[in-house]
């Protein structure tokens, strides 16, 4: 920085890997000029367990519960978009009813990501208070999917073809009361931080990135509708059935962390509209679409992208036509994303970082697989 | 001029406060006390694995077909069995189930053709050694022990 | 293991099927080739004026397009997709590793764009210690990936600005997405050296 006056040296400062805010195993060497931080440098692979070599080495039903444990607070979606690209590969039409039951796990799954991420996020710019709340709204959907698949984190709710559970009785009340519960808690955390001046303090002009930047670094998600960019994949590119249903994209404009803050909280009253006109026409029918015993899907190779909490969450599958694929890529959110926090963290102040790493929304079960 | 008051009275801090103050009423109280309260996981819950018996007999209704095994995406399930001479079927004779290695993903369970194979209720799995945590057929058929605990 | 039959080559060059269509998924035998039927627009009718024959493919397979180029000739092809055609959004490099071919490995680039709501992937098939130009010039976000495909693969790219591990520790052995990596020997190694007790693998 030009304008230190004291004579002072760099600082290398190593955050992480075992740090309380960098949302598990990621470790950030951060370069400093007093409290200035000149640069950074994401070390990552902590978490890696190979998932895409273990793709190549199960059947296609077998991989399934793999991709659950990627992004483990939203692994509904992780799991909608490997079923959406399998069935793609083989050509699988799957039942509506099945659509629409995957369109309210996986929104009623985002609410449950976003608030995980609020709750953190607070943690770490220091509101302590809001991270129990979202907790606890939070298990109001964790109970809805004990209930219907037996499994409230990595759940395996959504088999290729359809669904291997049918809805037990009484879940759409549930969601209902959920969705019902759910609005007046998101006004109650803005109650809580968005006049606050701690808050508004902290986020505001933190961690810019505008749109031009978010498409250089491929960022996608809430980030880049932060920034003025109104993309969506379940708009632009509607899969399981999001054409039929009315939602608006929030969008922000700063393309600053109170921004990303703001976009995120509308998107949760976006999802909870979504869940609504869903539940109220859930279609009779089966719940399985007509799925060989054993999937051997034809030479070939599909790129299906989804609208995950975090992003835009691809999958490239190659087959060679045996019953196990011949390469799975995963395109995470969050592994992308992250790439932008060395733009975003130059120039801030060392405690701005820690802002920065939060509204990311990065879980490193997804960057490092 | 709002603002300016507002900024002087701290309505933006005490607004939020107020709302952390009105969940002190023990109507809002969530928390369990585990283990003195009991959770109660939902009916499809996927934890411990169990062979079903036949609950007149007492045989196992497991057929040794090794489907379970084929569906495991950990293959952590080993079926052997025997060919009994006098009625000509295949009958069971081991079974493990390694549940350090299991993820609780349910495919086995969806594979069983005769429901004998079933993940249930029963969520406390911890052992004090890796051998503990590999289950025989006795004990997939009769349940763990677990050590009480009294409070 | 299907190790051998999967790792077997299939022809680079892909005849189209009867109809155009897909291969259903009753079919009893799959096919040995991707059933892809010719993929013409404006795009292609740009880069074939632009690149001539160093862009041998033009195909679709699913409703999904996609190029296959000459290794050289990808970066031009990313950059002239990016300002004349509007594909300013990278979204992911991989690799697939072909052993048994003489070009062993497969780029994938997958583009997208914002303007034209479209997707497109550039591929390109490399020999092994062949070092492609490095996409970072073009687009930023080529950074981390380009490390995860050499990190996985071992594929080196020319000017690349920092090309080291990424996921994997920096003292780590081969290329674990190869399909030769033999994953469990190296963790009984480990294990052994490390720990000193037979792994339970």
């Amino acid at each position: 920085m030009a304008d230190t006056f004291l004579d002072s040296t760099e600082l290398v400062l190593n955050m992480g890997p075992q740090h309380p805010s960098t949302h598990g195993v990621l470790r950030v060497i951060v370069k400093l000029d007093g409290e200035r931080v000149i640069g950074t440098e994401c070390v990552i692979g902590y978490l890696h367990r190979g998932v895409e070599k273990i793709g190549e080495n199960r059947t296609y039903q077998q991989f399934a519960p793999y991709v659950d444990r990627m992004d483990y607070v939203a692994s509904v979606s992780n799991g909608l978009g490997y079923c959406l690209a399998v069935e793609k590969l083989i050509g699988v039409e799957v039942p509506p009813r099945a659509q629409a039951v995957r369109v309210i796990l996986t929104e009623l799954n985002r609410i449950a990501s976003h608030l995980v991420w609020l709750g953190t996020h607070a943690l770490d710019v220091g509101a302590l208070t809001p991270l129990f709340y979202t907790f606890r709204e939070r298990e109001d959907i964790l109970n809805i999917y004990e209930k219907y698949c037996g499994a409230r984190l990595t759940t395996h709710a959504f088999r290729i073809g359809g669904l291997q559970y049918e809805l037990y009785e009484g879940f759409e009340d549930e969601v209902r009361a959920v969705c019902d519960t759910i609005l007046p808690k998101i006004d109650e955390y803005e109650q809580l931080l968005t006049g606050n001046r701690i808050w508004v303090g902290r986020l505001k002009g933190v961690g810019i990135l505008t749109a031009e930047e978010c498409k250089q670094y491929g960022v996608t998600g809430p980030m880049l509708r932060a920034a003025g960019v109104k993309w969506d994949l379940r708009k632009a590119q509607p899969y399981s059935g999001y054409e039929q249903y009315d939602f608006e994209i929030p969008v922000g404009q700063n393309g600053d962390t109170f921004d990303r803050y703001i976009v995120r909280l509308e998107e949760m009253r976006q999802s909870v509209r979504i869940i609504r006109q869903a539940v109220d026409r859930i279609p009779d029918g089966p719940i399985m679409g007509k799925v060989p015993k054993v999937i051997k899907p034809p030479v070939g190779e599909v790129y299906v992208s989804i609208e995950a909490p975090k992003g835009e969450l691809g999958y490239y599958i190659v087959s060679d036509g045996s019953t196990q694929p011949y390469r799975v890529r995963v395109r995470p959110p969050s592994f992308v994303n992250l790439q932008a926090l060395d733009k975003m963290a130059r120039g801030a102040l060392v405690a701005d970082l820690v802002a920065i790493i939060g509204t990311i929304d990065i879980v490193l079960g997804e960057v490092d697989r | 001029m709002r603002k300016l008051l507002r900024t002087i009275f701290l309505i933006d801090l005490i607004e939020g406060l107020w709302v952390t103050f009105h969940y002190q009423h023990p109507k809002y109280r969530c928390t369990e006390q585990y283990p003195a309260e009991r959770p109660k996981v939902a009916e499809r819950y996927r934890g411990a694995p169990r062979l079903n018996t036949n609950p007149e007999t007492g045989e196992t209704l497991c057929i040794a077909c090794n489907l379970c095994a084929l569906a495991c995406p950990e293959k952590l399930i080993v079926v052997s069995s025997e060919r009994n001479e006098k009625t000509r079927r295949k009958e069971l004779t081991t079974f493990t189930f390694d549940t350090s290695r299991c993820m609780f993903c349910g495919l086995c369970e969806d594979a069983c053709p005769v429901d004998a194979l079933e993940l249930t209720q029963d969520f406390e799995l911890a052992s004090y050694s890796r051998e503990g945590a590999i289950w025989d057929r006795q004990m997939l058929e009769e349940g763990p022990r677990p050590t009480k605990y009294k409070f | 293991m299907p190790e051998e039959q999967k790792a077997d080559g299939k022809p680079v060059q892909r005849a189209a099927p009867p109809g155009g269509k897909p291969a259903s998924p009753a079919a009893p035998k799959a096919p040995a080739a991707m059933a892809v039927t010719p993929w013409e627009s404006d795009i292609t009718g740009m880069l074939k004026q632009q690149f001539g024959d160093q862009i041998s493919e033009f195909s679709t397979y699913l409703g999904q397009n996609f190029l296959i180029a000459r290794p050289d000739a990808v970066v031009p092809i990313l950059e002239f997709l990016k300002l004349e055609a509007d594909f300013d959004y990278l979204v992911d490099v991989t690799a697939v590793d072909y052993p048994k071919q003489p070009e062993r490995f497969e780029l994938v680039y997958i583009l997208y764009s914002f303007a034209r709501n479209e997707r497109i992937r550039v591929k390109t098939r490399i020999p092994e210690g062949y070092k492609p130009q490095s996409a970072t010039s073009v687009h930023l976000t080529a950074n981390w990936l380009e490390r995860e495909v050499f990190d996985m693969f071992g594929i080196e790219f020319a000017g690349h600005p920092d090309l080291r591990r990424i996921l994997m520790p920096e003292e780590w052995e081969g290329y674990p997405l190869r399909k030769d990596h033999a994953i469990t020997e190296q963790d009984t190694r480990w294990v052994k050296e490390n720990l000193g007790i037979e792994s339970g693998q």
